[in-house]
């Protein structure tokens, strides 16, 4: 009886401070998860330029996934030296036979922090039947890589195309990467107007009206903050997540009081 | 004092023990429920209180309502105030619930068989372990006797109920020696769905539970002496007709190390140090519920964790003044989550209490003063700082959904009093106090996330800028004692400023499936209660004693609207006849309609009137050798009639007609 009270009781104070140190454990974790360090860039494929430069492809993940895609291209000459000068350009190309269309990005520019050239593209559908490929030009010589874009897991949807209410059309996406939590969430969205199959411009001039929902339960949540421009294509917001599962974010993109688009982001974790 | 003081800091947690001794508090405010020990020669009480349940034997006692969910684990309320308003404990140690639906009221982890006595205290005393504004439940464990005349005693009982089939059998044994007794006890009960009347089954208000508890009891010398305790509670597949969701099980684990110092010839007359350990397991279930009936499954699991202590000292300053001391302190774990499973889509998690934690430090001083032979004032007061704060990282991040601020936050509440007792005779008595209380919110009323109470039907909200709850209360009444009738009425009336209750957050959506809306714990500006009790006891002859409980309680809200949870005038009368080993006795149970509800604010409905009928006889055997058989028959809710209580969640009726048979062999 006795030992059985004071072995409860020890074990009561002893429980209190390992749950103290795993949470201390866990804080310094996920302060270090906003920011990624240039080694944990994942070599996709490297090619050989015609003019004799190296030029490797980077991302967040080995796997590419549908959507805003954070691309890094390392240009290195024959000696293996990264080149922080060169004229970097992106070109993805989506192959339907009949058609080809490209999709949004943003040219690289230099960090000379990490040595790479910083770009990104939204792929705007996974392959399958057909194939992407993204053109890396560095000093007007172009490489060609055969992108495998897979599709964002089951129940997500991180970018979509939308003909607005006046005829034209817009592409949403939703900026990666993310690391949701259940509670309030800095999120960001592109918007761009697909002016043809080649031309894909970042629009700034919506209003960006944020709803989430629990799609399985049909309830919302209090307290978002519907994302406002922040320029080139950018809105930035704040969602606010009262539990774990699937999240849909309503957004319409309003002009003048009219709902141009109404669109959604698919979320699950 | 300085000694006390200092004695009480060395043990850093602690509170003095004493046993029961009327000079300490006033005992107009106080009533003590007896179930096992020591008896009045000839009580009736002494058996078939043990073959009770908590919920009944709370629920005859004046002052306490309970808040009926299911069949089972009824909540107290006392006068009108409940859950955080007021202090539930266990032999003064704090334990808490672990339910987000208040399913667990600590009362729910004891039995008859554990207890000595339940006690409540109407207004503070000093004795009090925290700053309620209401009064304080407390459930004093029973303790091996050291030295009792037989070496082996103790009582088997077994009970069975036709209405839910409800069987119960429990024992207690004790074993007694000149320096140390440990005492045993447990109890089993099961039953089924309960009937109302006209035999309509109410669905999922079946239960099942065991109860095993120990004391031992060690004399080191004459003046000090240790005990052990150890309570283990398990429930099982219990049912809440009126949630939406039963439980799966509910387990306490309960214990307790206690050091008595007692020295009647000493001015430092006691101290008892008692340091405590208690958790709280309790999962819901709605895999039992038709399929129809659950748009969604979930699990929600919960826990409560709390350890602690406290010391209390007795000091006779003089002849005149007696001082209490009492230090506490304690930290309570609260840890709730939810998980849904939709038939499509995937699984959701979320924390409904997310992982809250509260340490609290208190001390209490008053002193008695026996001004002169008719002129007695007790007063005092409490202070307390509570730190709450959140644990985990998810937790920290769940409390982002609704709060910008800092988790962590520290209050300081309290209480004053003063309260006198002036006897003109010994026959005729008036007493009256006043005293200012201040209450911190619960960890729920702070950090509650999307809590679903099915009164109103909406989703509640923690609110962490809540400011603590505050009170004037004062308290009158008057006692008339002669050899034939005795009569006590008592009146109170409860100012509160910063009163807590939930309001409506318009641009919240609910989380809970056909929930009606979200609400937020609130400060409102203020809010009365007032109400008082009566209760007669009459000999008219010598073998019949009429008994009547009268309570009446009466709540507005700061717009003058009706506060929820109020109980409407509710008697309780009976009439008892004792012949020789016989006792017959005729119970009437009554209450008025309660209208007096704002349906709009709280989404209370309205309660009819009542009126039951019991019947119930009793028969003790002498035995030899000090040994007896108590034989006990009831009829309950005679007629049969379709009744429910105005605290009774959903308005689900009540038991109908119910036989109950119950046999004690007392050894």
């Amino acid at each position: 009886m006795k030992k059985i009270f004071l072995f409860s009781l020890m074990s009561s104070f002893l429980f209190v401070s390992c749950k103290k140190d795993e949470e201390k454990n866990t804080s310094e974790d996920s302060s270090n998860g906003g920011s990624t360090p240039a080694e944990q860039y994942k070599l996709i494929d490297s090619e050989n330029a015609a003019n004799d430069l190296i030029i490797e492809l980077y991302a967040d993940s080995e796997m590419i996934e549908v959507g805003y895609t954070p691309i890094y291209v390392k240009v290195k000459d024959l000696n293996g030296d990264a080149v922080s000068n060169a004229t970097v350009e992106l070109m993805p190309m989506m192959d339907m036979g009949m058609m080809q269309h490209s999709s949004p990005l943003e040219q690289p520019n230099y960090n000379s922090t990490s040595k790479y050239y910083e770009g990104m593209v939204i792929f705007t559908m996974p392959s399958g039947m057909n194939s992407w490929t993204l053109d890396v030009m560095a000093n007007g010589e172009s490489v060609t890589f055969d992108i495998e874009v897979n599709d964002s897991p089951a129940n997500t949807k991180y970018v979509g195309s939308y003909t607005g209410t006046d005829g034209e059309s817009y592409i949403v996406s939703l900026v990666k990467p993310n690391d949701w939590a259940v509670g309030m969430n800095d999120v960001s969205f592109m918007v761009h107007k697909n002016e043809s199959m080649m031309s894909y411009v970042p629009m700034d001039n919506f209003t960006m009206e944020m709803g989430p929902q629990m799609t399985s339960m049909g309830h919302g949540s209090p307290n978002n903050i519907s994302p406002s421009n922040q320029g080139n294509g950018y809105y930035q917001g704040e969602v606010n997540f009262t539990m774990t599962g699937d999240w849909r974010l309503n957004l319409d993109l309003v002009e003048s009081n009219d709902t141009i688009v109404s669109a959604n982001i698919d979320i699950l974790f | 004092m300085k000694k006390i003081v200092f004695i009480g800091a060395l043990c850093a947690l602690s509170s003095y023990g004493f046993s029961q001794d009327d000079t300490l508090r006033s005992t107009q405010n106080f009533k003590e429920v007896q179930i096992q020990g020591e008896f009045k020669v000839g009580d009736i009480d002494s058996s078939s209180n043990l073959q009770n349940s908590i919920d009944h034997l709370l629920s005859t006692t004046p002052g306490i309502t309970m808040i009926k969910r299911g069949n089972y684990a009824l909540e107290p309320t006392i006068r009108g105030l409940n859950a955080g308003q007021i202090n539930v404990t266990i032999d003064g140690m704090q334990m808490f619930g672990a339910c987000t639906d208040r399913m667990d009221p600590i009362s729910s982890y004891v039995e008859p068989t554990n207890l000595e006595k339940i006690k409540l205290n109407t207004t503070p005393n000093g004795d009090q372990s925290g700053s309620s504004i209401g009064g304080e439940i407390d459930f004093s464990l029973m303790k091996a006797k050291i030295g009792a005349s037989k070496k082996i005693s103790g009582k088997v009982g077994a009970g069975y109920q036709t209405n839910a089939n409800n069987i119960q059998t429990l024992g207690t044994v004790q074993y007694s020696a000149k320096k140390w007794a440990l005492l045993v006890n447990g109890i089993y009960r099961k039953a089924d769905n309960y009937y109302a009347a006209n035999r309509k089954e109410i669905r999922f208000s079946q239960f099942e539970k065991w109860n095993a508890g120990a004391n031992l009891a060690v004399a080191l010398n004459k003046n000090n002496k240790i005990y052990l305790d150890y309570i283990q509670d398990e429930g099982y597949d219990i049912g809440y007709p009126a949630l939406t969701m039963d439980v799966g099980f509910a387990k306490a684990y309960i214990s307790a190390f206690t050091h008595k110092y007692e020295n009647k010839l000493n001015k430092f007359r006691s101290l008892e140090t008692k340091l405590f350990f208690n958790y709280v397991n309790h999962t819901m279930d709605d895999t039992k519920r038709p399929e129809e009936l659950v748009p969604m499954h979930m699990d929600m699991p919960g826990t409560s964790r709390t350890f602690g202590g406290f010391s209390k000292a007795k000091f006779l300053l003089s002849p005149k003044h007696i001082l209490n001391v009492k230090l506490n302190a304690y930290q309570n774990d609260l840890h709730a989550e939810m998980t849904m499973y939709p038939d499509f889509g995937s699984e959701m998690f979320m924390l409904t209490i997310p992982d809250g934690v509260r340490r609290t430090a208190g001390i209490n001083v008053s002193d008695t003063w026996f001004v002169n032979s008719k002129l007695k004032l007790t007063y005092g007061a409490r202070a307390e700082v509570n730190a709450s704060d959140i644990t985990t990282e998810i937790g920290e991040q769940t409390l982002t959904s609704f709060y910008n601020g800092d988790a962590a936050q520290v209050r300081y509440s309290g209480n004053v009093f003063a309260q006198a007792d002036y006897s003109f005779t010994r026959k005729v008595a008036v007493f009256g106090g006043v005293n200012y209380a201040q209450r911190p919110p619960s960890l729920q009323e702070t950090y509650g996330f999307y809590l679903f109470n099915r009164v109103d039907n909406h989703d509640y909200i923690g609110n962490p800028d809540i400011m603590n709850e505050t009170s004037i209360n004062t308290n009158i009444g008057i006692e008339l004692k002669y050899s034939k009738v005795a009569v006590t009425l008592k009146g109170f009336a409860n100012y509160f400023s910063n009163y807590i209750i939930g309001m409506v957050l318009p641009s919240y959506s609910n989380m809970t499936i056909g929930a009606d809306g979200v609400k937020q714990y609130t400060n409102i500006d203020n809010a009365l209660l007032t109400g008082g009790e009566l209760t007669l006891n009459w000999k008219p002859v010598d073998n019949i004693t009429v008994n009547s409980v009268n309570s009446y309680s009466f709540g507005t809200d700061d717009q003058g609207g009706y506060l929820p949870y109020i109980p409407p005038f509710k008697s309780i009368n009976s009439i008892q006849y004792n012949y020789k080993m016989w006792s017959v006795k005729v119970e009437h149970i009554g209450a008025m309609a309660q209208n007096n509800v704002s349906t709009e604010r709280y989404g209370e409905g309205t309660t009819p009137a009542f009126n039951i009928m019991n019947f119930s006889v009793h028969k003790h055997f002498k035995l030899k050798k000090d040994k007896a058989i108590h034989a006990q028959f009831d009829i309950q809710n005679i007629f049969d009639t379709p009744y429910y209580e105005h605290l009774d969640v959903l308005k689900i009726q009540r038991q109908g007609i119910n036989f109950v048979f119950k046999t004690t062999f007392v050894f």
